[in-house]
């Protein structure tokens, strides 16, 4: 009894990572059978003149992805190493206390704030009709995914052993160069591990981007046009499954962004779990 | 063709000729409320092997702290070359660039043999150009034939006494002025314990070299000076075939003939 | 000015966004939202006058709290049985590969959840837009967490207690209940609470699995519809004619944030209090 519980809990995990993947390739497979696979390049989205382009919103997601990255990596990798080397015991507390804090507010909260605090400030900032862009959810996403890359990289610097920090300081080498030469080569297997981290965090949020990146089906005019209404494939899942009519085309174009999510997300999960042995 | 191995010439600030390498003055220590170091003196000629010997807690380590800036809030005079170390040009940094420490339990970085010689050298062109320093101070490290083969292996991949030997070798790439070991040589293999030993005497040949021990034997193999201390205080500093034979001060005596017994 | 300053002087500039903005954005929040926090607000359910504008909020607190606990509730024999079996019966083999699912699981966006209970829930068993679909599918988003938190405090407990319990004869379930359980669950119930915390802070997953924006007070069946204080936030948000809607949004985060942190921080009190060995007397 007590055998069949425990065995049968640990399938559990199995059976759900299964049956998720079964269920929405089985509902994603519409799309497939009248579109083939020309839908990754196709640049028109439009359902009711069913036009399932999903280019745009892979576009989409990859500016915003990149830009939270850019933003987040450099401040987090900072603040990291503040942490960890020169802040006192206290300080170190706080700015660890403070992180944690910003990893609790929910994404919605998030997106509150993006709408009435952020999309003013860009506004005004760039003289735009509406704040709503690729740019707002980059830097959404970066204040979201700060906490991890921080957090992790800070452990994995606190790592660096006492005995090699003080040799590289013995051998006279000044603060700068002991930190590029140690403590950064030795800690970099945990901060890429949490930039993986921050990559999966950032491709799957779904509801503050949706709130503040405009929700507009087409490619960014040019192509590097991040002050533009813009989609992501989560914002578009999060905008229209309500809408989409059980079992059309439209439907399964929707279940399969979240597929092609899934998937990615599974696929950086084995290569962060392969760089931590 | 062999590589001819570049000579090894510290390059200090303002070498005076006739002055002293190191000198210390009334050096206190305090660490928390425990007094480490009580009114220290020791000059170190420009030359030579000098032995700080003495039972556990005497203070050997944490004077040799001192000397390379670890503790910095001690009190007193400590000259290298002359110039008060506290106000040394470049700060901390610098003045360690000039002392090398040889700790008792070898630290490797985990990167290649050759990567860990020139972790200490400034600027990565001249560590890409250091193939005549790599060689010159792993040869006179006495570690150049055991690895001259496999540079670019993993450092871990070498046994204990080579890894030590690997560290000398280090110390020695930022051509420091000043050598300090802490017991280079407790744990140890014999091998490795002799070879570093010829080392440090062929080393001691062209520059100060101050170096802790346990061992009276290796003290006494070393020869040149040997510094006496206990319980914080200097109790005698002479020649070390006298202080063996014929040691001044009564605590010196017991501590030599205790050792004596022990073995 | 030397490298060294230097250096560090270009480090905190670098971090200074993550000094400041923590402290920013949670004042933001409070300066907007405390304001609109009273009494009435909390405390009554008004319906659906002039879109959300005049209604309290009680309606959405009861349905956030519900849909976590449920969906703690659910998660729980699951997560116990899979951190004893990694525990108990796993090999090292098996250890490797139940971490690597997990992780896996972890690492599904919560969003791909939603979709999946959308299909299978809400169409295919037709449970509907339901309370019961939603503590499923944010179950399934919290169950990796609880897991790992569980098999984490399981391992902390010290070797010889458990080779003691065998070695009087013990089989296994006493050695789970007389020894494990004991000592394991101050461990097992933070996680929990975290566990609650982050089912409160999830919206996407339950945007169109169980959640209305408004007629539900208090659920009649485990089959009807809720509100929640998350998707409220989100609903009203978007409302931006009104300033009072807005002022509505900014009390319902202040509400959720308190009461994602009120759980939280009884998640951390309760590791400080009995995860240190003293306070079990394992050292003694």
């Amino acid at each position: 009894m007590l055998k069949f519980w425990l065995t049968f809990s640990s399938l559990t995990t199995a059976i759900i990572i299964l049956a998720v993947l079964g269920f929405l390739l089985q509902a994603s497979w519409p799309l497939m059978q009248s579109q083939g696979l020309s839908f990754v390049t196709g640049t028109e989205w439009y359902p009711y003149e069913q036009l399932y382009g999903m280019l745009p919103v892979l576009v989409g997601s990859f500016w915003s992805i990149v830009l939270a990255l850019l933003l987040a990596v450099p401040t987090g990798l900072a603040a990291a190493i503040l942490c960890a080397e020169l802040l006192p015991e206290r300080g170190r507390a706080a700015l660890r206390f403070s992180m944690e804090l910003m990893a609790g507010i929910p994404s919605v909260v998030y997106g509150l704030l993006g709408l009435w605090l952020l999309l003013p400030l860009l506004e005004s900032q760039f003289d735009l009709l509406t704040g709503r862009s690729l740019l707002a959810a980059g830097l959404l996403l970066a204040l979201m995914i700060l906490p991890t890359i921080m957090v992790f990289s800070e452990s994995a610097l606190r790592a660096v052993v006492t005995e090699q920090r003080e040799t590289a300081l013995l051998l006279g080498l000044d603060w700068p160069t002991r930190l590029l030469r140690l403590l950064l080569p030795q800690a970099w297997p945990g901060i890429r591990v949490a930039i993986l981290l921050a990559l999966g965090r950032a491709m799957g949020e779904t509801v503050a981007v949706m709130l503040v990146v405009g929700s507009m089906d087409r490619l960014p005019q040019p192509l590097y046009n991040l002050l533009q209404p813009a989609q992501t494939l989560t914002s578009r899942v999060g905008r229209e499954m309500a809408e989409a009519v059980v079992g059309s085309v439209h439907w399964a174009a929707l279940i399969s962004s979240g597929l092609a999510l899934a998937l990615v997300a599974m696929l950086l999960s084995l290569l962060t779990q392969r760089w931590r042995s | 063709m062999m590589l001819q191995p570049e000579k090894i010439e510290p390059v200090l600030p303002q070498r005076q000729p006739d002055s002293t390498a190191l000198q210390i003055q009334g050096l206190n220590l305090w660490l928390g409320h425990t007094p480490v170091l009580e009114g220290v003196d020791l000059v170190l000629a420009q030359t030579g092997v000098t032995t700080l010997i003495g039972p556990s807690g005497a203070g050997k380590s944490s004077l040799l702290r001192c000397i390379n800036g670890l503790y910095q809030n001690w009190q007193g005079q400590i000259e290298l070359l002359g110039r008060d170390i506290r106000h040394w040009p470049g700060g901390w940094d610098q003045l360690r660039s000039h002392v090398g420490l040889i700790a008792q339990k070898p630290c490797v970085f985990p990167q290649s043999i050759r990567a860990n010689v020139v972790f200490g050298v400034q600027g990565w062109r001249q560590r890409r150009r250091a193939d005549a320093l790599v060689e010159a101070v792993l040869r006179q490290a006495a570690l150049w034939d055991e690895v001259s083969a496999r540079l670019l292996a993993p450092a871990e991949t070498l046994s204990l006494g080579q890894q030590q030997r690997l560290c000398i070798a280090r110390a020695l790439a930022i051509k420091p002025g000043l050598l300090l070991l802490d017991e280079p040589t407790a744990s140890l293999d014999p091998r490795s314990k002799q070879l570093i030993e010829q080392s440090v005497k062929s080393l001691a040949a062209s520059m100060p070299v101050l170096c802790v021990t346990h061992d009276l034997e290796q003290a006494r193999r070393l020869g040149g000076q040997v510094v006496f201390m206990c319980d914080g205080k200097v109790i005698e500093q002479a020649d070390c075939e006298s202080f063996f034979q014929r040691p001044k001060r009564l605590e010196s005596r017991e501590f030599l003939s205790w050792n004596v017994c022990e073995c | 000015m030397n490298r060294s300053q230097i250096s560090k002087i270009i480090i905190v500039g670098l971090a200074l966004p993550a000094l400041l903005l923590p402290g920013v954005c949670l004042a933001y929040i409070l300066f907007k939202g405390l304001p609109a926090l009273s009494w009435s607000f909390l405390f009554s359910a008004t319906e659906g006058l002039g879109f959300g504008a005049t209604s309290g909020v009680l309606a959405q607190l009861l349905g956030s709290l519900l849909l976590a606990l449920l969906a703690s509730l659910v998660a729980t024999p699951f997560a116990l049985g899979t951190a004893l079996y990694y525990r108990l019966l796993a090999s090292k083999r098996q250890q490797a590969l139940l971490a690597g699912l997990l992780n896996m699981l972890q690492s599904i966006p919560p969003v791909v959840f939603g979709l999946f209970g959308l299909i299978v829930f809400v169409h295919l068993l037709q449970w509907g837009v339901s309370l019961l679909s939603g503590a499923i599918i944010l179950a399934m988003v919290i169950l990796p967490m609880l897991v790992l938190n569980s098999i984490a405090s399981l391992e902390r407990i010290p070797g010889q207690y458990t080779e003691a319990a065998q070695s009087l004869g013990l089989h296994h379930g006493a050695v789970i209940g007389r020894v494990w359980l004991v000592q394991a669950w101050p461990g097992i119930l933070t996680g929990q609470l975290l566990g609650v915390a982050r089912a409160l802070s999830e919206t996407a997953p339950i945007l169109f699995t169980a959640t209305v924006f408004s007629g539900v007070v208090w659920p009649e069946s485990i089959f009807s519809p809720v509100t929640t204080l998350q998707t409220h936030i989100f609903y009203l948000a978007q409302e931006g004619s009104n300033p009072q809607v807005i002022q509505v949004a900014w009390g319902s985060a202040v509400v959720l944030l308190g009461l994602v942190a009120a759980f939280a921080l009884l998640a951390r009190y309760l590791a400080n209090r009995y995860e240190n060995p003293q306070h079990l007397g394992a050292e003694r």
